[in-house]
């Protein structure tokens, strides 16, 4: 018996292959970035404070998304990207 | 664009409904209830109901694969849907796959959301869509396979499979079916479908994420206002996505609930301006860290007052239901828009 497959579908266009450069944690600017869920912030208020016992914090923000319930902005995203070079995710409950 | 390692179509042997089933559920393909075999003759009836709808469908999140109409068909075999359904089916899926939908946070969201599928204009009748007593119900073949269609589309082609891509804490019935009609024919307004652009000759499919429909029973008032005052009493939840996220809402009036306010001379807009005044929480009713959370996320208090809504607006109303003092308030997931699609003829 010949059956459809209920899940097939296309994959869609990959995106451009970006190349990564290494991030170095000690120095570089560094966004913390939540998922503006409740205790996020908290989460990575820590984070930022167990950093600061070996480097400098000066260059560590804070960044949130507009809704706990919708995805990050594309220009918010982009300004992220050209401002840090690398970005810790909070995006547990 | 690439194929998948997939295949389309899959040669399973000679299986019974029931060794399917066992086949299906090990695929992770099922919702838990026996689905139909979604044999090549079956779904090639289905495709031909939609061969005029040529438009493409966008990548569907989270899974971020292209449907093809043989797969969504398989889904509606599966889910006992009659060939006629399908355009009403393809047409939730187009609407949920409005980016303002926001399909991908509605289905991988710990709370506990579900589309709302409703059927507005002549479709309702042609397909027998129930929207008249029990409507949000059991008993009616179109309402329950539709909606449940479209829940195997998101299981299977979106990718939303319960505890792994889907994170509801604790799900929700509505997850399995949830699709009822306007009553057009006791709506002393305008249906909701004409309200949002369409003609009235238009049948439509109206999408929304939300919760199950919670119960507004009020026996006792015999006036417009006082009928608004259990209904905003109702609404007025702070444990809702609505006050938390901020988001549409739907409020559908059971016909003698709507002849009543009808009656007293209210109007859409005028139930929308009542109740989103008189659904507001209080600050007291709130716990200081959500207030302080409601705050942080751009929710400002309006004085000592949370609204449940953005504006008036998103107050959603139409009328359904048979018989009987009572009408429904559905909470959306909140960053969701509710979303309109007519259906190809």
């Amino acid at each position: 018996m010949r059956i459809v497959n209920p899940t097939f579908g296309l994959s869609a266009a990959a995106g451009e292959a970006v190349a990564l450069k290494p991030v170095n944690w000690k120095t570089d600017a560094i966004a913390l970035f939540s998922n503006s869920k409740p205790n996020a912030r908290e989460l990575l208020d820590g984070i930022r404070t167990k950093l600061g016992a070996f480097r400098s914090v000066d260059n560590i923000d804070f960044v949130a998304k507009n809704s706990a319930s919708q995805g990050a902005s594309k220009d918010l995203i982009e300004k992220v990207a050209a401002n840090y070079r690398g970005a810790l995710l909070a995006i547990a409950d | 664009m690439k194929d998948t390692t997939e295949q389309e179509v899959i040669e399973i042997g000679d299986l019974d409904v029931e060794a399917f089933n066992e086949y299906a559920t090990e695929q992770g393909w099922s919702d838990g209830m026996p689905l139909f075999v979604p044999t090549e003759e079956k779904v090639a009836k289905f495709v031909e109901r939609v061969r005029g709808d040529n438009r493409p469908f966008s990548p569907v999140p989270p899974r971020q694969v292209v449907p093809t109409l043989q797969s969504l068909a398989a889904n509606a075999v599966m889910a006992g849907c009659k060939p006629e359904y399908f355009p009403a089916v393809t047409a939730a899926m187009r609407g949920v796959l409005d980016p303002a939908f926001n399909l991908h946070g509605t289905l991988a969201t710990t709370h506990s959301c579900a589309p709302m599928v409703m059927i507005s204009g002549p479709a309702r009748k042609e397909l027998g869509v129930n929207c008249g007593s029990n409507c949000f119900g059991q008993g009616w073949r179109a309402n329950a396979t539709i909606g449940r269609a479209l829940g195997l589309m998101l299981i299977n082609v979106a990718g939303a499979k319960p505890g792994e891509m889907d994170r509801s804490t604790q799900g929700n019935p509505a997850k399995f079916t949830f699709c009822f009609g306007e009553n057009e024919e006791e709506n002393p307004w305008t249906p909701y479908h004409v309200q949002r652009g369409f003609a009235p000759t238009d049948s439509v499919v109206t999408v929304m994420s939300g919760e199950g429909p919670h119960n507004l029973n009020d026996h006792g008032s015999t006036s417009g206002v006082g009928l608004l005052t259990t209904f905003a009493g109702g609404m007025a939840t702070p444990g809702a996505n609505t006050i938390y996220g901020k988001g549409p809402l739907f409020i559908v009036i059971g016909p003698e609930h709507a002849a009543t306010l009808k009656r007293d001379g209210f109007s859409i807009e005028s139930i929308r301006a009542e109740l989103f005044t008189r659904s507001r929480v209080h600050a007291s009713r709130i716990s200081e860290e959500n207030q302080q959370t409601y705050i942080t996320t751009g929710h400002k208090p309006d004085g000592d007052w949370f609204t449940i809504a953005p504006t008036p607006e998103d107050i959603h109303i139409t009328v359904a239901g048979g018989p009987g003092k009572h009408s429904a308030f559905i909470p959306s997931f909140g960053g969701t828009t509710v979303a309109c699609v007519r259906i190809a003829s």
